[in-house]
């Protein structure tokens, strides 16, 4: 795994392309809450440009208020492993590398549950209570013992478990084996 | 081959098995939980619909300010509790900002949660606004949240405030607040508030401000300065 993270993170391009999405990923879901805010202090035209970046800008700080500390380290991980993911699906597509299922659908689940693990950082809000009181059905939150947090932890897992099969590809292509049936 | 084949089926005893023990820990306690309060068939909210402010609500700092943060709260939600020492701070730095505290019980979260808004109410009907915000503030203090807080608590704080506490007995058990707490939570849903704390900044023409969450306090500073700047 290493030797792929070498391969992959040592060329300035996919660096920075896990960095900035990394940091896209971790600024959304601190967001999340307050897009309709963000969008109205933008398209205000009587508010400075200054005042429209400090604002979104200071709302990143709430990844110490709006959240708990579980909720809090895996929102930073799953951010710093979607950014990994993502680097290391572009390199392996631009060279054209065969890919399996596994990774493609582990990757889905993991960033899926993640958001909705990212959903139940506070209480009652963001996108998983917001998915279930469309059906009436918030209060399933409160059969799970960590409050949602259960789905953050399960997509960071899922997209570790990407990450990992990604960089076995890169590594080890899949191909067609020449001596598949032995004895 | 054999351990990529079995990738997804382990992924998928791992989301089961945590969903499985999720019920298993909790008894399937929340069979009891409500499922109507919490963002009422509301599918998108309108920041107009939001009650005026009147004299009728607990007000904190400078009735007459420019920029008022409507805040709809629940006593044992987490967020809550760190919030309203971030509001305590905003109103002590700005006296051109009023801070209007309005009962947004989630149910379903909070069991406990209503009827500690039951417990404010009564001691804004024996105190006075004053006894309400020492009241909300010592309820604030003291809960771990969570449903953390023991109900015998809740005449200690009223003697704590300086309530007489039969009184206080005496309205905690009625319903004479009921109607009023349920028309905050839905006044709540019906802006758009989906979870708390679910805040809204009110400037002095009336343009108003969503803003969700327990959020720092740099931030909350930087809407009311935005707020301050409108006519």
């Amino acid at each position: 795994m290493a030797r792929a993270f070498r391969r992959v993170f040592t060329r300035p391009a996919y660096l920075a392309l896990a960095v900035v999405t990394s940091i896209i990923v971790f600024a959304l879901a601190t967001w999340l809450p307050n897009l309709g805010l963000i969008a109205r202090i933008a398209l205000s035209p009587g508010i400075s440009w200054s005042e429209k970046f400090a604002l979104p800008l200071s709302l990143l700080g709430s990844i110490t208020t709006n959240f708990t500390p579980l909720s809090a380290l895996y929102t930073i991980v799953i951010a710093i492993l979607f950014g990994m993911y993502l680097a290391m699906t572009v390199y392996y597509l631009r060279r054209k590398i065969v890919r399996t299922w596994h990774s493609t659908w582990t990757g889905v689940l993991g960033i899926g549950s993640g958001a909705l693990g990212v959903g139940c950082a506070a209480c009652g809000s963001f996108l998983f209570t917001g998915t279930l009181a469309l059906v009436g059905a918030s209060g399933a939150l409160a059969l799970l013992p960590l409050g949602g947090s259960e789905f953050g932890i399960l997509g960071a897992l899922l997209l570790a478990l990407s990450v990992y099969l990604t960089a076995r590809q890169i590594t080890n292509p899949a191909v067609c084996a020449t001596n598949s049936i032995t004895n | 081959m054999v351990q990529n084949n079995l990738v997804i089926p382990i992924a998928i005893v791992i989301a089961g098995a945590l969903i499985a023990g999720a019920v298993f820990f909790t008894g399937g306690s929340a069979s009891s939980a409500g499922a109507n309060q919490l963002a009422p068939q509301i599918p998108a909210g309108d920041l107009e619909a939001m009650t005026p402010v009147s004299a009728s609500d607990h007000i904190r700092g400078n009735p007459n300010a420019s920029v008022k943060v409507v805040e709809y709260s629940d006593t044992e939600c987490p967020f809550c509790k760190r919030f309203h020492e971030t509001m305590k701070q905003v109103v002590e730095s700005n006296k051109d900002v009023a801070w209007v505290y309005r009962q947004f019980p989630l149910d379903q979260l909070h069991k406990k949660a209503r009827k500690e808004a039951v417990a404010s109410e009564c001691a804004n009907e024996l105190g006075g606004n004053d006894a309400f915000w020492k009241y909300l503030d010592r309820i604030f203090a003291i809960t771990p949240a969570n449903d953390g807080l023991d109900p015998a608590e809740l005449p200690k704080i009223a003697q704590f405030v300086g309530l007489d506490v039969a009184k206080f007995n005496e309205c905690l058990a009625s319903t004479k607040f009921d109607k009023h707490i349920e028309d905050e939570v839905q006044n709540a849903a019906a802006t758009g508030g989906n979870g708390t704390p679910w805040s809204i900044v009110v400037t002095k023409s009336g343009k108003k401000y969503p803003l969700s969450g327990a959020q720092p306090y740099e931030s909350v500073k930087q809407l009311i300065d935005i707020a301050l700047k409108e006519e």
